[in-house]
């Protein structure tokens, strides 16, 4: 089984993003950037599938300006086995992304593509339906468990209220949710190792991909903050003014 | 106590720019450490240092160590990140390929020890002591202790342990009375040792030490001291550990802080005399140990920085969320952040760990050429700089290192006397930074008499001439004339010192060692930081896109120049104007 | 402009979300049209659909191909009704099948899409968080139809309408087998879902063990509401992971959130900012949490807590 792995770069989790004072964006300058955690959790999930002896090549893929090869380098040490570098200077918004990968994926023709569930820059999740709806495949979103059988694989989703299996024909779209597993700490040999891994880099026209314009952004702006509270002297003044005052109980 | 960030861009910035890349990948054996090798290498220590290293610094402190008839056990969770510590190769980072090392370059190793260092500081001295280990055993071990024992040692597997001091032998180790009797091919080693970091501990299945001793015909004195490895464990001849040697932990000490980190008595030999082999010739080993130990010492004035890093983040963090008081001429409640004092204590600590982080990755940068320049008077000249610089940054840094975490909790306030924020740990933990691997006494003696005055000060001269012309180009730069000036006056300051202790030496020099060590720390830590302006101010002058990093590098310097070399001229003072104040008064008067 | 919106069900009975979904759906368009598409016996759902305040038609889409809500076979039906009946709007909550299926049908009908919408200005324009909500941005939507999921907690329930809209069935579509449902095991619990509770009680490291949950557990049960932790709690083992509220657990904003023992690192706040009424109880006043809280008492957790059961138990 050949498994294609999407990583997007975006803005370090621990950072606390900072609105653009004339609003037209977040601050991205001079901050750290990493690969999208749930990426993260999508590239430990094709690398133990490798190791468990059901995948036998992972590919790593990721678009954007030239430092995304970082992430793909980071993918790489994590235990893919060679990279793709869509080269693009664009922002591109989940419609050109998902056309830039089904594009990818009639050159790859892998069986399984693994995506993290959404970037934790726009929040969109929705590129990978996207995706399986472009390629007419099944999708197996938000995965907290996976299971490769017969021609198929078994996705456990995380559905509210619980989980729910599904069984998806191969080949198929899967997005890989927190808890489908604890991503590795990078080893140092493998940093090295990284290095001499095979990392091919191609042009967003290259894959016959334009940029997008379905959604302008108008403009980006601090939510709301809160009102000062109250400090309560007790529990039962808590109670109460629950009770009273906000009626909420 | 808050999250640690290991500052990576600040780190890649030393690394990259102001020690120079180019230079150590230069080097023979060091192409691979390139700028990318360099920024994944950092960024996955960071992570593992935050993510599982850090959480266990206070439980850590707070849980403590604990002996019972089995040995020596760890705080909860320790084991787990030492072990993820070495499964991630990273305690072979800078070591011999040939012995499973990485062999990627000191600069880049020392950026890591400061990342784990301020991440968990008790922790990471367990690595810091098996390096020198690995060291001594490399360059001094036969090739059948090698084949046995470096490759566990290089990637931590088994970490090492270094036994010199008994109770009446510290900072004087001629006074040495381990015993090892010869007994077919290996001694039998009998002897207590005091103060053994990570002496024994259930992190790992087997711990080397290396033991100083003295077999029985030896002389007197520090030429009769030999080195023995120690193996905690027997090793079969699959390399599998096995029974225990005879030498156990019977007691632990109860520290002021690093209180995860077990510091044992070793009693070797109480059931015969636990099997120990000669490391190297017999008779060289005080001299052997100093390989290690110089290393050492080098590598906890690196520890100082780190714990001060943390300190310093600590405190920032704190003061951005405490609210109290009004900002100056302000109506509404502030961040303490906004209070001028509370940002004098905040540039202190920022300045001063940034100047100390810088010559402790010069020193580092030197070793790397000192070990592999192809030119043997390259390498030679490296070498003088590495000697010159480890008690320069022993001493300073870790001076430094008490004065900063102090001002860590200053910075909180009465929330800072109390151990819940974590501030006061910090304080406590670089308390022991001074004094172990040789005091700040010790190391000022060491630079000023076989550093310094012993070739005549010709190593310092030499880096002084370099630090001048980086003065004179400081200078040239229309926003740091003044700071280029300053750092001129206060080389010249250190060459006025070195003149003096030169023409007087003896007693004097001894009671001036101090000052002057400071000084020299002070002096040097500012050529570093001028060239850190220079290097920010070129790429404010070439726009840029990290206005922010480079702005708060140039403040920083500018800060430094005007705060720190003035403490600097003050310690010179104490040099040269001693005129016998510090002798003067018999023992009796005291 | 024609809106068609999508109706979260579980075969029974109309999702709560669909009537905070359809006041967004009311914002877009003059009326809409309301899809109810499921296995056989979904009129029930159908007639509740047609009760809802704006509502023009229902129409019914009753087959086996949609009865464990795949997003293949959902989704593929839905873009055709899409492009048959000529909408130029589509929308659903952003409930777990919502997000599953609506990307899908923006990818089938080649358009963009507006995920997550906190508010709708006008027809194309909307906003948004982004950055888990650290930033909102505001978006137009260009594209002819307009595909929407909206964040249900930022819109009230529509009302009741006087008179019910007509139903019409439709057909089902042909559809590859591309997935097939295996099992699902929903939450045993008795109180009510996390994502969805009205009241949500969260614990943290603070609450030192697994044990004093339990005592939250209980405030919970009298209150009917759903029990949720810090990730300090998760991670120390305290509670299990699926509770575990903020950036990298579940987003919720329920009427009331109340944090007992939960300092409030940023991660955390992400994840329940947008409630609407927040109290918290800590020993530190200085706690971050108490920047967002509503009301705040400081003090120890394990006095107040039980003091706190006393107080809602004597009262009614």
């Amino acid at each position: 089984m050949k498994v294609l792995v999407t990583a997007k770069r975006v803005v370090d989790h621990n950072v606390r993003v900072r609105v653009r004072p004339d609003g037209s964006g977040v601050d991205t300058a001079s901050v750290k950037m990493s690969m999208n955690p749930f990426d993260e959790i999508a590239v430990e999930a094709a690398v133990r599938l490798r190791e468990a002896g059901q995948a036998d090549e992972v590919v790593v893929v990721s678009i954007g300006e030239k430092a995304v090869t970082d992430v793909i380098r980071t993918a790489l040490a994590l235990g893919a086995d060679r990279g793709i570098h869509v080269d693009t200077d664009a922002e591109l918004q989940p419609p050109a992304v998902s056309r830039a990968l089904a594009e990818l994926a009639v050159r790859e023709t892998p069986d399984l593509i693994l995506m993290g569930k959404q970037a934790i820059d726009d929040d969109s999740n929705q590129t990978a339906q996207m995706l399986a709806g472009r390629l007419g495949w099944g999708q197996g979103t938000f995965a907290c468990g996976i299971e490769p059988a017969d021609g198929e694989v078994i996705v456990a989703r995380e559905v509210d209220g619980g989980t729910r299996r599904v069984a998806l024909r191969l080949p198929a779209v899967v997005t890989a949710d927190l808890r489908l597993n604890e991503p590795r700490y990078v080893k140092l040999p493998d940093i090295m190792k990284a290095k001499r891994k095979p990392l091919e880099a191609m042009s967003l026209a290259d894959l016959g991909v334009a940029g997008d314009a379905g959604l302008t952004l108008l403009g980006v702006s601090e939510p709301p903050g809160r009102e000062p509270g109250v400090r309560v002297a007790d529990a039962a003044e808590l109670a109460a003014r629950l009770r009273d005052e906000a009626q909420v109980i | 106590m808050t999250a640690y960030f290991a500052p990576v861009r600040e780190l890649r910035f030393v690394i990259e720019e102001l020690i120079g890349l180019d230079r150590v990948a230069a080097l023979p054996g060091l192409e691979e450490a390139t700028p990318d090798v360099v920024e994944a290498v950092l960024e996955e220590a960071a992570r593992l240092a935050g993510e599982v290293w850090s959480p266990l610094n206070r439980s850590g402190d707070e849980a403590g160590c604990r002996l019972d008839e089995t040995g020596v056990h760890a705080p909860a969770g320790f084991r787990e990140a030492y072990q993820a510590f070495v499964e991630g190769g990273w305690n072979g980072i800078a070591a011999d390929p040939d012995w499973g090392g990485q062999g990627l370059p000191e600069l880049l190793a020392c950026a890591t020890q400061e990342v784990w260092n301020s991440a968990n500081m008790a922790l990471a001295l367990c690595p810091l002591l098996t390096a020198g280990a690995v060291l001594a055993l490399e360059r001094h071990g036969s090739d059948s202790l090698k084949q046995r024992f470096l490759a566990p040692l290089v990637s931590g597997e088994w970490p090492g342990t270094m036994n010199l001091t008994e109770p009446q032998a510290g900072s004087d180790l001629s006074a040495i009375n381990t015993r090892a009797v010869p007994e077919g091919d290996h001694y039998r080693i009998t002897g207590q040792k005091l103060f053994i970091t990570w002496g024994d501990h259930d992190m790992t299945e087997n711990i080397v030490h290396l033991v100083l001793a003295r077999t029985p015909d030896a002389e007197a004195g520090n030429r009769g001291i030999s080195m023995f490895l120690v193996p905690h464990r027997f090793v079969d001849d699959a390399g599998r550990p096995g029974e225990r040697n005879d030498v156990r932990c019977v007691a632990l000490e109860h520290k002021l802080g690093i209180h995860a980190s077990p510091t044992c008595l070793l009693s070797f030999g109480d059931d015969g005399g636990a099997v120990g082999y000669l490391v190297g010739e017999p008779g060289r080993g005080l001299h052997q140990m100093f390989t290690m130990m110089n290393e050492a010492r080098h590598k906890v004035g690196v520890q100082a920085v780190g714990v001060c890093e943390r300190a310093y983040q600590q405190a920032r963090d704190y003061a951005r969320e405490r609210v109290q008081g009004r900002r100056p001429g302000g109506s509404r409640p502030a961040a303490i952040i906004h209070h001028p004092d509370v940002r004098r204590m905040l540039m202190t600590m920022r300045a001063g760990t940034e100047a100390m982080r810088a010559l402790g990755m010069l020193a580092a940068a030197e070793m790397d050429v000192a070990r592999r320049a192809p030119d043997n008077g390259d390498a030679a000249a490296a070498e003088r700089r590495v000697a010159l610089l480890t008690p320069l940054i022993k001493g300073t840094a870790t001076e430094l290192g008490h004065e900063l975490t102090s001002l860590g909790v200053q910075v909180h306030g009465g929330m800072g006397y109390v151990e819940e924020t974590g501030a006061a740990q910090y304080l406590r933990d670089a308390r022991i930074t001074t004094i172990y691997e040789g005091t700040t006494g010790i190391q000022a003696q060491d630079f000023t008499l076989r550093r310094v005055l012993r070739d005549g000060g010709e190593t310092l001269s030499a880096v002084l001439d370099e630090a001048e012309a980086d003065a004179a180009a400081l200078a040239e730069r229309d926003a740091l004339a003044v700071e280029g000036k300053a750092l001129r006056a206060a080389l010249d300051g250190l060459r006025r010192s070195t003149v003096h202790l030169l023409e007087h030496g003896g007693e004097a020099a001894l009671a001036g060692a101090t000052p002057y060590l400071m000084q020299a720390g002070f002096v040097l830590g500012g050529w570093q930081m001028g060239r850190a302006a220079v290097l920010a101010d070129r790429a404010l002058e070439a726009d840029t896109p990290e206005r922010a990093f480079y702005e708060a590098k140039r403040a920083t310097a500018v800060f430094y120049m005007r705060h720190f070399l003035p403490r600097a001229d003050a310690f010179g003072h104490g040099v040269t104007d001693d005129n016998g104040a510090t002798l003067f008064l018999a023992e009796e008067q005291f | 402009m024609s809106i068609l919106l999508i109706a979260e069900h579980d075969g029974r009975t109309l999702g709560e979300a669909s009537r905070r979904a359809a006041s967004a759906a009311r914002q877009l368009g003059e009326g809409y049209d309301v899809l109810v598409i499921g296995g056989p016996g979904c009129v029930g759902v159908a007639d509740a659909a047609a009760g809802l305040d704006g509502a023009v038609q229902v129409l019914l889409c009753e087959d086996d191909a949609y009865a464990d809500d795949l997003a293949e076979p959902v989704a593929e039906r839905i873009a055709t009704l899409v492009r048959d009946g000529g909408y130029d709007g589509v929308v659903a909550a952003g409930t777990s099948t919502g997000k599953d299926v609506m990307p899908r049908v923006a990818g089938l009908l080649d358009v963009a899409m507006v995920s997550d919408a906190v508010a709708v200005e006008n027809g194309r324009t909307f906003i948004r968080p982004i950055y888990a909500g650290n930033a909102l941005a505001r978006v137009r939507c260009e594209d002819v139809v307009r595909v929407v999921t909206v964040r249900t907690s930022a819109f009230d329930s529509v009302a009741e309408a006087d008179t019910a809209a007509p139903c019409e069935r439709l057909s089902a579509g042909d559809h590859p087998p591309l997935s097939r449902f295996v099992d699902e095991s929903l939450s045993a619990g008795d109180g009510p879902d996390l994502a969805n509770a009205r009241v949500v009680i969260s614990g943290g490291r603070g609450l030192g063990g697994a044990e004093a949950f339990d005592m939250l557990r209980e405030l919970a049960a009298e209150l009917g509401a759903a029990v949720g932790a810090s990730r300090a709690a998760v991670d120390a083992g305290y509670i299990a992971n699926d509770c575990q509220v903020g950036q990298t657990g579940k987003i919720v904003a329920p009427e009331l959130y109340l944090a007992v023992g939960i300092s409030g690192a940023i991660q955390h706040l992400a994840g329940m900012k947008d409630s609407r009424v927040i109290a918290a109880i800590n020993r530190d006043e200085e706690a971050p949490i108490f920047q967002v809280a509503d009301y705040a008492l400081v003090g120890d957790l394990f006095e107040a807590v039980p003091q706190l059961l006393d107080a809602l138990r004597t009262r009614q």
